[in-house]
């Protein structure tokens, strides 16, 4: 399994390179942003990183006001987003958790802690990327159902059916291509009674034929 | 009474530890990082008081915190935590002893810095 991407964002070196290599330690691949326009700009960019750290104080955008951005903006694979604060007050947590962060953590980190909640968001992506594949492939399916029920022109002799490109095919060619399902091909107690039966009687009969001139 | 330590040893261990096998020391990159980036800030915190500008002092002020904390430096960390304060509650009155204190506590800082990293 590869590494997730991190996004670090805090405009203090020391506090940015310390956070960085606890990520790298723990598996992570580390991006660094200096600042909130920065940060705003890898997020809202092209394959932005899954899981970002923003720094509570940064210059430009803020942590918060970043999350704000990135939540208006992120509504496909939304980006497990972790602000860093010395603030410790309930009161600023709630407003960055009402901004849209994830989770906070307080500075300076504890290696264990910062490492436990950024499994956590792991975690989330994680499953988010699992249940949108899964969402793609039933997406998929429920396609083909309806493609089955559309009205299919037959013919009325030998059952072959008309395909989009106005060919007829054989029916069994049709579902498969279809839908996958594949046909063994066996016979039902009617037909074995109107085609099959007959048929080895016949080989019954030119068998006892051959018997009997040979016998002679 | 013990003096306490300039630099927690528990944090540079835990710093020297965040070290990938065959890369170099981070908790040298880290200390180095401090020496060149947090004078300025200090600097900055200085005029900042001297203009009178308590929005602009709590933000140096902030910024600080983190590095000092990072490193363990917890004597910088609590004349920080308190520029911190100050500036939050807009009044400068008493910051000259605690801009003192700063510089007082950056030099101690930076000489057992650079015991520590020749």
């Amino acid at each position: 399994m590869p590494s997730l991407r991190v996004l670090v964002a805090d405009d203090e070196p020391v506090s940015r390179t310390v956070v960085g290599a606890m990520l790298k330690k723990a598996g992570y691949e580390v991006s660094f942003a200096s600042d909130g326009d920065q940060a705003w700009q890898r997020l809202s960019g092209p394959n932005p990183p899954p899981i970002a750290l923003l720094d509570w104080e940064m210059p430009g955008l803020a942590g918060p006001e970043v999350v704000q951005r990135v939540r208006a903006h992120d509504e496909q694979a939304p980006i497990y987003i972790i602000l860093l604060t010395s603030r410790d007050s309930s009161a600023d947590i709630v407003t960055g958790l009402k901004a849209g962060a994830n989770d906070y953590v307080t500075k300076p980190a504890n290696e264990d802690e910062l490492v436990a909640r950024v499994n956590v968001g792991a975690r989330v992506v994680e499953l988010q990327i699992a249940l949108a594949e899964r969402v793609r492939s039933l997406e998929e399916a429920l396609a083909n159902v309806k493609a089955l029920q559309t009205l299919l022109p037959m013919c009325a002799y030998c059952k072959a059916i008309r395909n989009d490109q106005n060919y007829w095919e054989k029916v069994e060619t049709y579902f498969h291509d279809h839908s996958g399902v594949s046909f063994s091909h066996s016979y039902c107690p009617n037909c074995y009674d109107r085609f099959v039966k007959p048929q080895l009687d016949a080989l019954e009969d030119i068998t006892e034929a051959q018997r009997r001139q040979k016998g002679r | 009474m013990t003096v306490p330590p300039v630099l927690d040893p528990a944090v540079l261990e835990s710093l020297r530890q965040l070290t990938p096998p065959g890369e170099p020391d981070v908790l040298k990159e880290v200390l180095q990082l401090f020496l060149d980036d947090v004078p300025a800030r200090v600097e900055r915190l200085r005029s900042a008081w001297q203009g009178g500008d308590a929005v602009a002092v709590q933000r140096a002020a902030h910024s600080l915190t983190g590095s000092a904390g990072n490193i363990g430096a917890t004597g910088l960390l609590g004349v920080c935590r308190q520029l911190d304060d100050v500036g939050r509650a807009g009044d400068l009155s008493n910051a000259a002893s605690l801009v003192a204190a700063l510089d007082a506590e950056l030099a101690r800082v930076q000489s057992e810095i650079k015991s520590l990293i020749g």
